[in-house]
């Protein structure tokens, strides 16, 4: 795993300037401690979660400082659209499909290579990764999940407790009305009207009376699903009862050969699990059936959870008893390596930016 | 019939069937009903729609088009039409209880007793809210009727050019191959809810656009 993170952080050329060799010092110690960490102690969501709510939070201040320096403003004019300048991100993927197949393009305003965040980089990034995590992406992948899973940890008890399943659903819908209105409309309709991180990314241009409602319902919503809801329930609720990228992303668990698995002779229905899991993913419904729901994104919130053993990584296919430690260690590698080489460009970047403006500041 | 109003229907078929599909599909699912039953909800929603445009060629042999080449009254009259629509799609998505959760004994409030008296209202205002689209086509549906020399003339063009948008409504009930999973029907609903707030924002912007030029 070091020699990896080297590699991948330094992208096989060692920095030069001294405030680029401390940020990536500090990150290649950051990500090899929680990766040993994880290794020595058995424990998996624990460490994760560092990083993952790292990589959220240098995401947001590496993203910005770049729109800032680049454009001058988070906005994003119609002029940087019609020039094909705008970021592509994971989320627009499903609303893309129908279009593409329908007209041969792509409804979004960003270019098809040639840069960091060009779309078929994601449409790359996203196959390959979810291959070999599933829904794991969200958990360990996702450049926005670390958002509301760090807000769903700033209390130690739940305010809300019980949240009616029937708002499980809501993804579903979302992700049913947006693909309907994306190929209706051939937009991005998530992007122009729902997406709760255009708060801390980019958003249109404030030029007409459409643009302020669409800003006021960007914010309400980071607001409530990103920060509020999930504090009160401790649970990720943007990520398990909005996100649409997260609905489409649960098929991909039934084609990856990772799942996580429970022996309902081990588990002594404490509930510990269903009280923890951050995405509604397991019930004694699923508890009886000896796995997660579809919706599992991996985390190991509940294996850290279960004392007695009873959840456990599995490889499918395998046998269920026996090698629980090697199925772990068999998923955790390629789950790490991808957070780690996500997250290492970011964390690296924001410790660039953060140093320069304690120094100079200035971010730039 | 007449011939050019059903032709100019049918080019714009896959533009009405694509314009109505994110309120007739999650509706659809939302409804759970088998394929046969789909083709009645169907010829609700149509019946709706061919209201809209049997009206919109009386206004068209009556008036000359006057009132609706008026941006300000076109805007009002559909910004009206749509919040009254939002609303019922969003008491669909979020409050109307399914068959299986509320029995005849269930308290019902005055919207759900009146779609359990009248259930082809929502399919019939989705049909007439979404026919109301100002497109290429309707608009020229619109001058040709208010070119015909009769009403019956006009009101025989606006029939012809909504059996033509209708040709590909055919399609539309095989959504009932997934009524055997229950989980959609509720997906459905809350999509259709969704859509609501969607039409919410389009009728008052509307209705705040034509308030505005008045």
């Amino acid at each position: 795993m070091m020699i990896i993170t080297v590699m991948m952080l330094s992208k096989g050329k060692p920095p030069m300037e001294p405030v680029r060799q401390i940020a990536f010092i500090l990150t290649f110690v950051l990500v090899n401690s929680i990766f040993f960490l994880m290794i020595r102690t058995g424990e998996t969501d624990r460490w994760r979660s560092i990083l993952f709510v790292t990589y959220a939070v240098c995401f947001v201040i590496s993203f910005i400082s770049n729109l800032i320096e680049a454009r001058g403003s988070m906005a994003v004019s119609q002029a940087n659209m019609i020039e094909g300048l705008t970021p592509f991100c994971h989320i627009v993927i499903p609303m893309t499909i129908i279009p593409a197949a329908l007209t041969k393009t792509i409804i979004f305003p960003g270019t098809i290579i040639g840069t960091k965040t060009a779309i078929a980089g994601m449409f790359v990034l996203w196959i390959g990764s979810s291959l070999a995590l599933g829904k794991g992406f969200c958990s360990w992948v996702c450049f926005f999940g670390g958002l509301d899973e760090g807000f769903s940890r700033l209390f130690k008890k739940a305010r809300i407790k019980n949240v009616n399943p029937k708002w499980n659903y809501l993804p579903y819908a979302v992700l049913l009305l947006i693909v309907l209105a994306s190929a209706v409309t051939l937009a991005p309709f998530y992007c122009e009207w729902l997406c709760p991180f255009k708060t801390v990314t980019e958003y249109p241009e404030i030029t007409s009376a459409k643009t302020v409602i669409q800003a006021i319902i960007f914010i309400s919503l980071f607001i409530a699903l990103v920060m509020v809801l999930p504090a009160l329930t401790k649970r990720r609720i943007q990520c398990s009862l909005f996100c649409p990228m997260g609905a489409f992303q649960s098929w991909t668990n039934k084609i990856n050969v990772f799942d996580v698995r429970v022996d309902p002779e081990k588990c002594i229905e404490c509930k510990k699990c269903i009280q923890t899991c951050p995405t509604f993913s397991i019930n004694e419904e699923t508890i009886a059936k000896g796995k997660t729901a579809i919706t599992c994104m991996k985390c190991g919130k509940c294996i850290d959870a279960c004392k007695q053993g009873a959840i456990f990584y599995h490889i499918k296919g395998t046998p269920l008893e026996g090698r629980v430690e090697i199925y772990r260690r068999l998923f955790i590698y390629p789950a790490f390596i991808f957070l780690a080489t996500m997250s290492g460009g970011f964390v690296q970047d924001a410790i660039v930016k953060t140093i320069k403006l304690i120094i100079t500041g200035s971010m730039f | 019939m007449k011939l050019d109003g059903f032709i100019l229907g049918l080019s714009n078929g896959v533009a009405c069937l694509a314009t109505c599909a994110p309120v007739l599909i999650p509706y659809l699912l939302g409804e759970g009903k088998g394929i046969v039953r789909n083709y009645w909800v169907i010829g609700q929603f149509l019946c709706g729609r061919l209201l809209g445009y049997l009206l919109f060629a009386f206004l068209a042999w009556t008036v000359s088009s006057a009132i609706l080449q008026e941006a300000s009254q076109r805007n009002m009259i559909i910004g009206v039409a749509y919040i009254l629509f939002s609303g019922l799609l969003i008491f669909y998505g979020f409050f109307k209880k399914t068959n299986a959760t509320c029995e005849s004994a269930c308290n019902k409030n005055k919207y759900q007793r009146l779609l359990a008296i009248w259930p082809a209202l929502l399919p019939a205002a989705a049909g007439f809210a979404t026919g109301l689209s100002f497109c290429p086509p309707f608009l020229l549906a619109f001058t040709g009727a208010a070119e015909q020399t009769s009403l019956m003339m006009s009101l025989l063009f606006f029939f012809s050019f909504f059996l033509g948008t209708s040709m590909l409504f055919v399609l539309a009930p095989f959504v009932g191959v997934f009524s055997r999973f229950s989980v959609l029907q509720i997906v459905g609903k809350l999509a259709s809810g969704i859509m609501g707030f969607y039409y919410l924002y389009s009728g008052s912007i509307m209705l705040i656009g034509g308030l505005k030029i008045l």
